[in-house]
């Protein structure tokens, strides 16, 4: 990591003349990357702002800087304000966004959304602290609302088709595990033939992972705080993918 | 013992409506997270036998007894008559069944096709 200098007021505006009227792209750049390692403390600030949605600081530090090139480019000194203030709606803009894109559905209400995330949060940290699943009461006061806010929260979870609500966090697990590599171990009850008798048809059509979450909590007894531990993702976002996987499976049963 | 009474129209919309009240009444219970995310996986799959995938003509009056340690519900379908529904569970439904719930089954109730389920707050969550 370079060592960094923080230049005075005047210093920068110095830069930003110069970068206006740089000969060449060479120079241009020089100047640029001198300008993003001044900011740089700013986009961490701001990213780190966004830290617990589920995606890894370094990402969001780029996905921030981005819009910090953004705000350097568009720029104007005669606008008479600090770049840091015109600079941190774009950064913030840019994060938003990169979280927009990354699949929240509009239709999720936003406060919905917000409460959802907070949730996930507070349900974490509450079960490390406590070694088991939180009950509503303790997550509503870990989180400053009440229990009808907290159980309206998780109904929200389910009642959406949550593609939308499974984006943000869905990082977390890194993709690239097989079904095997979850398990650790090719597991013997896998080849277990009521299992594979009363699932087969339509277990073959699940997902993998959907389908390792079904088998992990319904056939080896995992919780769904001991899944999220093993696939590295939230145990919200297990009660998701396990309800959405139900409610699948009983509509391949009707539909027999 | 505390009991709470809900009749709905027998559509899967409704189920949603059994779902948060059987979550509302587990939290009096001061069930964790989890028991009650089990609660609501066994409402769901015991209501989807009876309402259907599609709904049925007629309601569902389902039940809640809150006791001490423990919730009980029972649903109980007044549809109208020639109404097929289930009254065996699959095998994945029991499997389920049995990983969520103290006691679960389908069962006729006054005649009529209903179930019953039972959900303990397991003993070491002493609570305040």
């Amino acid at each position: 990591m370079t060592s960094r200098v923080i230049l005075g007021k005047e210093e920068v505006r110095e830069i930003f003349l110069a970068y206006g009227q740089a000969a060449d792209e060479k120079e241009r750049s020089q100047l640029r990357e001198r300008l993003v390692e001044q900011y740089m403390g700013l986009v961490e600030f701001l990213a780190r702002r966004f830290r617990n949605r589920g995606e890894p600081l370094e990402d969001l530090v780029q996905v921030g800087t981005i819009g910090l090139l953004k705000a350097i480019d568009r720029f104007d000194l005669d606008r008479e304000v600090e770049f840091s203030t015109y600079a941190t709606p774009t950064i913030v803009g840019e994060l938003k966004r990169h979280f927009r894109d990354k699949g929240w559905a509009v239709r999720v209400p936003r406060r919905l959304q917000e409460l959802h995330l907070a949730l996930t949060e507070v349900v974490g940290t509450l079960g490390q602290e406590l070694g088991r699943s939180p009950t509503v009461a303790e997550i509503a006061k870990a989180a400053g609302t009440d229990e009808e806010s907290v159980l309206e929260g998780l109904e929200v979870a389910q009642a959406y088709n949550s593609t939308s609500l499974d984006a943000p966090v869905d990082t977390e697990d890194g993709g690239s595990s097989s079904f095997a590599d979850l398990l650790g171990v090719q597991d013997e009850q896998l080849e277990n033939l009521e299992y594979r008798a009363s699932l087969a048809p339509e277990l073959a059509k699940l997902p993998e992972r959907e389908r390792t979450i079904l088998y992990l909590r319904f056939y080896r007894g995992l919780t769904q705080s001991e899944i999220a531990v093993r696939l590295g993702i939230s145990q919200m976002h297990v009660s998701r993918l396990l309800n959405r996987t139900l409610m699948r499976l009983r509509e391949a049963f009707e539909e027999e | 013992m505390d009991q709470v009474t809900l009749r709905i129209p027998a559509e899967p919309a409704y189920v949603q409506v059994i779902r948060l009240i059987a979550a509302g009444l587990a939290s009096r219970l001061k069930l964790t997270l989890e028991d009650i995310d089990d609660l609501r996986i066994a409402v769901d799959e015991l209501a989807t036998y009876l309402v259907g995938l599609h709904g049925r003509e007629g309601t569902l009056e389902v039940h809640f007894m809150l006791h001490d340690d423990r919730i009980e519900i029972q649903g109980r379908g007044d549809f109208a008559e020639g109404a097929k529904v289930r009254t065996d569970l699959t095998e994945l439904s029991r499997i389920i069944l049995e990983t969520v719930a103290d006691s679960a089954s389908l069962q006729a109730i006054d005649g009529a096709p209903g179930f019953a389920l039972t959900k303990k707050r397991p003993s070491e969550v002493g609570l305040s």
